[in-house]
């Protein structure tokens, strides 16, 4: 039972430094690659390498002269809008009728709701290749915004049961005891409640869609493909600045939407989901 | 009369219903069809031809190449070696967190353990790419300080594969971990404590087993994931990697069969959810136990 570790009870805590001095590491490990990328966004050499020999935009430039990547990114942003709205308002509807509908079975319909966050995703994109191949409608772009609400839903649930656990309801039971209709108490009181918890999980949509890859692997068309589609197929043939200039812009838009988030209902929270 | 009136059943229950029929035909039904496709020769409606068959699950059985068989194992034993190796990186990491008492410091290990989550499969596998190549980030450095003579085979690689993919996929686990950890008493530690016993032995008969739960729901998690990947192993793993989820996509993209790639699709389900039950069986039980202590 006793390993080789922390002796206690010293002046100099040599446990609780090997303990700080493991998470800092570990800290470095889940940071280093991202800060990395930075620097291969802004070193002008045409081959990644390393030491960088200078500042430069060049690949932002490449990347935002060619229609290819613009293109791309474009379709993601108006896929990871769309699965925003309709992950959001179906999603934040499905939670509420968990919660308050008195459903029958809501035991099994909570995990089957939740069922694409476990199941492999690209066995999503599989599935829905294979019956839209088999109903015949090609790969239209509704068809893949439709696979992406469904990987997203689950976010969206999470996010919104959580805050409706923690809900007190007797706010509403006030409400109603005030005179106030139950639909007046719904839009008034239920609503503005669960609005952080819909819209957090409407930001996880947003950034699942706009990373999704497996579920877009089979539903995009050539020259219809969205940016992590476009990214994976030029990162085969060619590794240069233009891919980490075109990841800065994902992760500059990640970053936005996580102060978003801290903005809306504070990060803490996310730790109990 | 309002307590009353919010137990009765509600109209509110019909606000699952575009989540119903979103799930139903999105989901369920593109399961359905992927698992009937694979007992099919070929496309049954464009094809009058196509007839009613195993042959698919035959090929991936009798594996005279010699190739899928293989694939399966790799899938799992890549699987595996990520989930261990994210449970022991992740564990420190969310016992921190957990264990937090700065608000301040608890955001920030919080945004940096949130932060790669939010970057992209894609970008993040890119990253490892330029650290991990032969004129990598690392390689260049173990080379100028005259360390290593030649590039180390960092990628191209089952390592690399591994490597990224547990820098993808820890996240899940700090968060599962740090709810569970969060929630175990602290006094049960402290009384542990002053009971004589040490801090070491204190984490591993009071805060370890407790933590349990968490283990296993993180350790489930990373491996349901990490065997579905499909980016991270074929652009780290080069030739020398070939996962179920890679084979899928080459019987669709390359071989154009998609029957083929629907029962290679329903064998990896299975495995999926062989997982997720007895994760299930073994949650309860663990929870059971606890339940009567």
């Amino acid at each position: 039972m006793r390993t080789s570790a922390a002796p206690n009870r010293r002046p100099f805590d040599l446990g609780r430094a090997a303990y700080l001095g493991v998470n800092g590491l570990l800290l470095v490990f889940l940071l280093a690659p991202i800060a990395i990328v930075l620097v291969f966004a802004l070193n002008p050499t045409p081959y990644i390498s390393f030491p960088p020999v200078g500042v430069s935009l060049r690949w932002f430039d490449k990347f935002f002269s060619s229609p290819d990547f613009t293109n791309a990114l474009a379709l993601s942003l108006w896929v990871a809008a769309c699965t925003l709205v309709l992950s959001v308002t179906i999603g934040g509807a499905c939670a509420l009728a968990l919660v308050r509908g008195n459903l029958p079975g809501r035991a099994f319909l909570t995990p089957f709701f939740m069922s694409p966050l476990m199941l492999p995703a690209i066995l999503t994109g599989l599935a829905l290749f294979q019956a839209y191949l088999l109903a015949g409608i090609g790969r239209p772009v509704w068809g893949l915004i439709l696979g992406h609400t469904v990987v997203a839903v689950p976010y969206v649930l999470r996010t919104t049961l959580a805050v409706l656990h923690n809900f007190d309801r007797r706010i509403e039971e006030a409400a109603a005891v005030l005179g106030a209709s139950p639909t007046r108490v719904f839009f008034e009181v239920t609503l503005p409640l669960i609005r952080p918890g819909v819209f957090a999980g409407g930001v996880f949509a947003f950034i699942v869609s706009f990373d999704q890859f497996p579920v877009s692997l089979f539903l995009v068309v050539p020259k219809g493909e969205t940016l992590p589609v476009v990214l994976f197929n030029y990162m085969k043939f060619d590794l240069d600045g233009a891919i980490a200039a075109a990841s800065m812009v994902s992760i500059l838009l990640a970053l936005a939407v996580v102060l978003a988030l801290e903005r809306l209902i504070g990060l803490r929270a996310y730790v109990k989901l | 009369m309002t307590a009353v009136s919010i137990r009765r059943p509600s109209p509110i229950a019909w606000l699952i219903a575009p989540a119903a029929l979103l799930f139903v035909l999105f989901f369920v039904l593109p399961f359905g069809v992927m698992a009937a496709l694979s007992f099919f020769s070929a496309n049954p409606i464009s094809n009058p031809n196509a007839f009613l068959t195993t042959r698919h699950y035959e090929r991936f059985i009798d594996d005279t190449a010699g190739i899928f068989h293989d694939a399966l194992w790799a899938t799992l034993r890549i699987g595996l070696v990520t989930t261990v190796v994210a449970l022991l990186i992740g564990y420190p990491l969310a016992h921190w967190m957990a264990r937090m008492h700065s608000r301040l410091g608890h955001a920030l290990v919080l945004i940096a353990v949130i932060a790669p989550m939010l970057t992209g499969i894609v970008v993040r596998t890119f990253a490892w790419m330029t650290l991990l190549q032969d004129r990598g980030v690392i390689n260049t450095l173990l080379l100028q300080w005259g360390l290593i003579g030649s590039p180390l085979p960092l990628m191209y690689n089952e390592f690399g594969t591994v490597v990224a993919l547990v820098h993808i996929y820890v996240p899940f686990m700090v968060l599962t971990l740090t709810g569970v950890i969060g929630r175990i008493d602290e006094r049960l530690e402290q009384a542990a404590r002053s009971l004589g016993a040490g801090r070491v032995r204190t984490f591993l008969e009071v805060t370890l087993p407790l933590s349990l739960p968490g283990i296993l729901a993180g350790s489930l998690l990373v491996f349901a994931l990490s065997i579905s990947a499909y980016v991270t192993p074929s652009l780290m793993g080069g030739t020398d990697v070939l996962t179920l989820p890679m084979l899928i996509a080459q019987q669709v993209s390359t071989s154009f069969n998609p029957s083929f790639a629907g029962a290679l699709g329903v064998i990896l389900l299975l495995v999926s959810l062989t997982i997720v039950v007895a994760y299930n069986r073994i949650l309860a039980r663990v929870s059971g136990e606890q339940g009567m202590a």
